[in-house]
């Protein structure tokens, strides 16, 4: 096997890049053209030989179709910027504008779209991205850890309920008056000796002998009853018999002297010549105030009124008294009018 | 020569098919080795020119039919050829597609010979 030497191969290269042999297929018709050459040689053919044989078949013109060829196969369809562009100069920039004009377009186009869309949908977009916080909305959430909590316990000590010391008193009840089979038997009054020490109340209570406190008299301590039994439920009453008649203050010469000093006869009576005794009514109070004073029976023309205008003047009396109470008495007085 | 053209006028429509055909028949082949396979199986009949066969070599890889290694061999590149997947699938409708065409033109061709005859 003969081998063709570097510098006839590289003469080969020369005359191939020489005429304009597409760079992608030169490297394939250098190792084609190489082999022939080699077959040649194994002929006995000298290389100036068959290197004139190569240029002949492979000519100028034959190495263009072929790169011609070469190129329309692989770029199927021809677009006009080809036929436009042919023979013209392709890398000053316009024919790249040209080819890539529609996939500008395309783009252009469809960026163009999804901006406008977006810009008209952006409100809606924004109302489903960033949706009103409704009322009843968490705004966040905390978690609350479970604290315990211990009671510090300080054990009280059960407060020993000490009552108040109370004033030791000796059941001493007033006897009510009673009818005698009703009468119970054993409130027996206190004895004296008892009452030395306490104070008298409903109950017998065993308290302190004698308390330093100046205490008010216990509660239930016993209201004096000033009247007796059985009198006391007509303390109101008016009574007309006592037995202490009221008094006027100073006597009946007095009240004489007090009635022939105020008393005026009157102008009517006197020149009708009346005379007579006018009998005037009235309450003596238990504090000795006069009241309801009226005439009961009169001898008219105007003795009357004058009786009793005088006995409204009285000045207190001394009030009736029964078992040496004073009650309210109705009293009659009776005034006698006579001429001299 | 003028029978070269004619035959190269024919090879020019059926080139790709005997390409991928060869292709499918060994391992892997390079662009000499092709013209020469061709024409020793054919005694000379058809000589496929390096400038017919090289651009359709081109097209087939760029088609995804063919593969390509380079190998450096002698102090130049070789560039050898074999089949993809889809291009042995394309060699065989091919083929057929051929031969049922060569049928059909020898149908058309074969009352005007009888008749010329």
């Amino acid at each position: 096997m003969k081998r063709l030497q570097e510098n006839r191969i590289d003469q080969i290269t020369q005359y191939l890049q020489a005429s304009k042999l597409d760079p992608e297929l030169l490297p394939e018709i250098l190792d084609h053209l190489a082999c022939e050459a080699e077959e040649s040689l194994w002929d006995g053919k000298s290389f100036e030989q068959i290197y004139q044989n190569m240029v002949n078949t492979a000519d100028a013109q034959t190495l263009l179709n072929l790169s011609v060829d070469h190129q329309n196969l692989l770029a199927m369809e021809k677009s006009l910027n080809d036929i436009v562009f042919e023979n013209r100069n392709k890398s000053y920039g316009a024919y790249d504008l040209r080819k890539g004009y529609g996939q500008t377009v395309q783009r252009a186009v469809v960026m163009g779209v999804a901006f406008f869309l977006l810009l008209v949908m952006f409100p809606q977009l924004y109302a489903k991205l960033i949706p009103d916080p409704k009322p009843d909305d968490i705004a966040y959430i905390v978690e609350a850890t479970p604290v315990d909590i211990i009671m510090e316990e300080q054990p009280v000590p059960p407060a020993r309920e000490e009552p108040d010391p109370v004033q030791k008193t000796v059941k001493s009840v007033t006897p009510e008056v009673l009818p005698d089979n009703e009468v119970p038997i054993e409130e027996l009054p206190p004895v004296v000796d008892d009452l030395q020490n306490a104070q008298p109340s409903t109950e017998t209570v065993d308290g302190v002998d004698n308390l330093e406190v100046i205490a008010p008299p216990v509660e239930n301590a016993v209201a004096p009853k000033a009247e007796a039994a059985g009198v006391e439920k007509r303390k109101e009453e008016t009574f007309t018999f006592v037995e202490q008649s009221p008094q006027y203050a100073g006597g009946n010469e007095a009240m004489a002297a007090f009635l022939r000093k105020n008393l005026k006869y009157p102008s009517q009576a006197s020149r009708a010549g009346i005379q007579g005794k006018v009998f005037v009514q009235f309450t003596v109070g238990s504090d000795g105030k006069i009241e309801n004073a009226a005439a009961v029976k009169g001898i008219g023309f105007g003795c009357d009124e004058e009786a009793v205008r005088v006995v409204k003047m009285m000045k207190d009396w001394m009030p009736g008294k029964q078992a040496g109470v004073p009650v309210r008495v109705r009293f009659t007085l009776p005034i006698a009018f006579q001429l001299d | 020569m003028e029978n070269n053209t004619t035959s190269n006028e024919y090879v020019r429509g059926t080139l790709k098919t005997i390409v991928l055909n060869l292709l499918a028949e060994h391992d892997r082949m390079y662009g000499y080795e092709i013209t020469q396979e061709v024409k020793d199986r054919t005694g000379g009949a058809i000589a496929l020119t390096f400038g017919a066969l090289y651009p359709v070599l081109h097209k087939l890889e760029q088609e995804g039919l063919l593969l390509t290694e380079s190998v450096e061999v002698d102090g130049r590149l070789r560039k050898y050829y074999s089949l993809t997947h889809r291009g042995n699938e394309t060699a065989r409708t091919k083929t057929n597609d051929l031969e049922r065409f060569i049928e059909a033109v020898r149908l058309l061709l074969a009352p005007k010979n009888l008749a010329t005859e």
